[in-house]
């Protein structure tokens, strides 16, 4: 992996308010092209509100969010989505009342050229077969699993330069989990920059790269993967004293 | 029975057509267009000022007018309004479609000075003038008739082909679906909207140009397509198209069916069937209310990046002790010295105004504190008059006995009202109440001993302890005795405000599911709301009809209660005080006199708009900033108002609608500043004094961390 090119994602002083009270202080960030970036910390550290303000669904209170060379602070969640960034969150980003394969045409509607709309839904529902067969079934009635497929089915048929991948795990049965981590693989090997929020820390310090670990709304450690051993994170993660 | 067939058909189609453009707005932005029919109404006269005033042909006149301008017209109203109130209270929503509701009609009559409050008029239909004529199966169908449920046909085969199979259609599903999950895939939310608010208008207008022809062109037939595509959305709840589309067919055809017969003789007793046709709507509305109760809730994502743009700071902490009376006795000391500097018929309108701040503030208890936008208010106000009135003439009574009979009376039909209703939340309790009240309109009010073909009953002053109340004698006595009742009342809605009643109230305006955890009966206080609100409302109701000597439909219609609704809301909804200058406001506004004076009131009125109320008793008033502004307008209306009135000066047709056009934009702009605009200016000043502090704040937390 060529780390010296241009980093996808540079995060600089970011800070995020709800009103009067502060959910991220000041935190800098950088994701090279290919990476997978950890975010861990415990409840209420600030991890879902960076990942807001990164994809637009927040506007960040200041500090700046660049990528790819373009400085995108403040910008809409929909011009940043149609920059190539997938955000999942761990609410399932689906339409339930719209069908499988209606959803699929509406989630990759700006991730492919418009020629290639039409192969890329078959694509995602070759993909998870289950999803193929329920191609016209309302995503609503599908089960929470066949739902988060859903989601990486829009990821790996139109792999996008970022994707925000915000507790994808939670809640899914552990088969479901191993299925969600492959799939993260593929689209790292696709040359996807992933940036990872989990609550499996294990797991996701295995998958990669570097990790970063926010503690009240502030960055507290931040280094190579595997340099976070147990006892480190354990030590951040750990009640809040 | 075929022609009552075909007039079915025509009038189902009218409505098809128009409910369609509402459901589509609601569905795409959770706001309930009240205005739907005055849009309807405003691209029906421009087609006819197109072809009757500048000799348009049909066919150009309507492609314009539905193609053209209707789409621009529901643009604007959506940048200017419809944006900013996905994410405003469901009373706030209410209000301000309720000011367009208000406002375009009139701005359509000042635009387009060819036609004036009252009038009716036909227009030219697309069928040709005179219509050709067909036969199908014996019926006679005039081309007028057949272009209607033609184009209701293709509005419905071309929404499908729209909505179904084409991106655009594809795009506002899921936008509708979930507009944040749209965000996220890269669709952009408010174009959605912003092209459902364009198709929706388009809607209105076309039923607004194929209605014309049939009905013409008045206020009430625009208002009758209004209620039936509001019964129809309730059918389609809400946000099925084809239940909605369904629905005003059949309300159309029941309604057109109805026409065949005059009365229903059971043999035994015979009914007029005259409150028939009108209640339909009404009655499928009802039952499908109830029928649908706790199906479904008014539920959408709240969007972040939309949430209020401007921070807002905290209102200043009450006054205690002896400073909180201060703001109570200026207000009392004003009102009491009112016919010192006013004449005789001005002390008259005051009064009135006074009697319908006492109705108001029952308002202040069911929409103020207990957070339900209730539309039957109205109609118990109008149970208060009827059964005062009845009693205290027909069966003598003494006055003032009659008029707390009258609240009395009122009580238990609030109840009943509350039990069946108050499951419903929002928008739906809104509905319901509505149709209950039409209902009791058409069944009950509706009736000759009531009615009286509109003069109504007669109702005396009261005559006690030997004050004399009367018109010759006792215009300032009757004034103090409304001003001294009103004070009571408001210290009774005061002190329920402060009770556990009031407490429970406020805490579930914030969360009702948080409150029911804590272990409180909210049913309970709700209930206690609705009964003090219905003594109230037909306490004031009675008041209202005395201090004009005749309890009488045309002051309790429904829709008037909407208005009243709206202008309490405007002025403050919480505050006892604006329930007040809303009553006066609206006595010195409405009644049709040509006088200029009116104007200047009105536009002093507004500018003393309900913050004033939240100024007294506030300490920011105690500011130097916030006294000088209160003392200011203070100054400024009183000045106005005594030197103004007495000003005559004959006004035109179009300066007449102005008032009324004043009051709409202030619904429009309570959609963009829900609190004011006094609020507006302290919670800037406020706002910089919080941002010097936490600039402090965090030097000192950065000077400590390192």
């Amino acid at each position: 992996m060529n780390s010296a090119a241009e980093p996808v994602l540079v995060v600089g002083g970011l800070e995020v308010r709800y009103g009067d009270a502060r959910a991220v202080f000041g935190v800098d960030l950088e994701a090279p092209a290919g990476h997978v970036v950890a975010v861990l910390g415990p409840n209420g550290a600030g991890k879902s509100s960076l990942a807001a303000a990164i994809t637009g669904r927040v506007p960040p209170a200041a500090g700046k969010v660049v990528l790819a060379g373009h400085d995108v602070t403040g910008k809409s969640a929909s011009s940043i989505s149609r920059m190539g960034v997938a955000y999942v969150p761990e609410e399932r980003a689906i339409f339930p009342h719209l069908t499988v394969q209606d959803n699929l045409r509406v989630l990759l509607r700006f991730a492919v050229p418009r020629d290639d709309r039409a192969a890329a839904v078959e694509r995602a529902l070759e993909m998870f077969p289950i999803l193929a067969e329920r191609r016209r079934q309302q995503a609503g009635t599908l089960s929470g699993g066949e739902q988060q497929m859903l989601a990486l089915a829009r990821v790996l048929a139109a792999p996008p330069t970022l994707l925000v991948a915000d507790e994808m795990s939670l809640g899914l049965a552990p088969r479901l989990v191993d299925l969600v981590f492959e799939s993260l693989e593929k689209a790292r090997d696709e040359g996807v920059t992933i940036l990872l929020i989990e609550q499996y820390v294990e797991r996701a310090l295995a998958f990669a790269n570097e990790a970063v670990i926010l503690r009240r709304g502030r960055v507290v450690w931040r280094g190579p993967a595997v340099d976070a051993h147990a006892e480190l994170v354990a030590g951040y993660l750990g009640s809040e004293g | 029975m075929g022609p009552y067939i075909l007039s079915g058909l025509v009038l189902g189609s009218i409505s098809a057509v128009s409910v369609l453009g509402l459901v589509l707005t609601y569905s795409s932005s959770r706001v309930f267009n009240f205005a739907h029919g005055a849009m309807a109404y405003f691209i029906a006269v421009l087609y006819w000022w197109l072809t009757d005033d500048q000799g348009w042909s049909v066919w150009p006149a309507a492609i314009v007018s539905v193609l053209v301008v209707a789409p621009l017209l529901g643009l604007f109203l959506w940048a200017i309004v419809f944006r900013r109130l996905t994410h405003a209270t469901p009373v706030v929503r209410f209000v301000s479609t309720v000011g367009l509701w208000v406002a375009i009609p009139a701005l359509a009559r000042i635009i387009f000075p060819i036609i004036s409050a009252g009038s009716d008029v036909q227009t030219r239909g697309l069928g040709g003038t005179p219509p050709g004529q067909f036969d199908v199966l014996g019926v006679t169908v005039n081309w007028n008739q057949a272009t209607v449920i033609i184009g209701a046909a293709a509005v419905a085969v071309g929404f499908t082909i729209l909505m179904r199979f084409t991106p655009l259609g594809l795009m506002t599903r899921a936008a509708v679906d979930s507009p944040r999950v749209a965000a996220i895939a890269g669709i952009n939310p408010s174009a959605i909207t912003a092209i459902s608010w364009m198709l929706g208008t388009m809607l209105a207008g076309l039923a607004g140009v194929l209605l014309s022809p049939l009905l013409g062109i008045s206020e009430i037939q625009f208002t009758l397509l209004l209620v039936v595509s509001l019964a129809a959305a309730v059918l389609g709840r809400m946000t099925s198209i084809p239940l909605a589309f369904g629905g005003a067919m059949a309300i159309g055809m029941i309604q057109g069916l109805s026409e065949k017969w005059e009365s229903a003789n059971l043999g035994f007793v015979e009914f007029s069937l005259d409150g028939f046709k009108p209640s339909v709507p009404f009655v499928l509305m009802l039952i499908a209310l109830l029928a649908y109760q706790g199906l479904r809730r008014e539920q959408f994502e709240v969007d972040l990046r939309a949430g209020p743009t401007e921070e807002e700071v905290a209102p200043a902490a009450r006054l205690t002790g002896w400073k909180a009376a201060i703001g109570p006795i200026a207000v009392a000391l004003v009102l009491l010295s009112v016919p010192i500097w006013l004449n005789d018929f001005w002390i008259g309108v005051v009064s009135q105004g006074v009697a319908l701040g006492v109705l108001f503030l029952t308002f202040t208890v069911v929409t103020g504190e207990g957070g339900m936008v209730s539309l039957a208010q109205v109609s118990l106000a109008g149970i208060g008059a009827f059964t005062a009135a009845k009693l205290a003439t027909d069966a003598e009574w003494p006055v003032w006995l009659a008029l707390l009979a009258g609240g009395a009376v009122a009580v238990p039909i609030g109840l009943l009202l509350a039990g069946l209703t108050l499951r419903l939340g929002g928008l739906y309790l809104a509905l319901g109440t509505l149709a209950f009240s039409q209902l009791l309109r058409f069944t009950v009010f509706g009736r000759d001993d009531f009615d009286n073909f509109g003069s109504g009953v007669a109702i005396d002053r009261p005559e006690f302890l030997g004050i004399d109340f009367s018109i010759s004698g006792g215009r300032d006595n009757f004034y103090y005795l409304l001003v001294i009742v009103f004070m009571v009342a408001a210290l009774v809605v005061v002190n329920l405000r402060r009770s556990t009643t009031g407490l429970v109230l406020t805490a579930m305006r914030s969360s009702e599911q948080a409150a029911a955890t804590t272990g409180i009966s909210i049913l309970r206080s709700k209930l206690i709301a609705f009964g003090t609100s219905a003594f109230i409302a037909g306490l004031g109701g009675g008041l209202f009809a005395v201090s004009f000597g005749r309890a009488t439909n045309v002051s309790f219609e429904v829709l008037v209660g909407i208005v009243w609704l709206a202008i309490v809301v405007t002025w403050g909804v919480r505050s006892v005080l604006g329930a007040l200058m809303a009553g006066i406001l609206y006595v010195v506004v409405s009644p049709p006199t040509d006088k200029l004076s009116f104007i200047f009131v009105i536009i002093v009125v507004f500018a003393m708009m309900g913050e004033t109320a939240r100024l007294i008793g506030s300490k920011a008033i105690y500011t130097a900033r916030g006294a000088l502004l209160g003392v200011g307008v203070l100054a400024v209306g009183i000045t106005a108002i005594v030197l103004l009135l007495p000003v005559e000066i004959e006004l035109s047709e179009k300066a007449k609608e102005v008032p009324t056009l004043l009051f709409g934009l202030g619904a429009v702009f309570l959609a963009r500043q829900p609190r004011g605009v006094l609020f507006d200016v302290m919670n800037r000043i406020r706002l910089r004094q919080l941002q010097r502090e936490r600039q402090l704040a965090d030097g000192a937390t950065a000077e400590a961390a390192t």
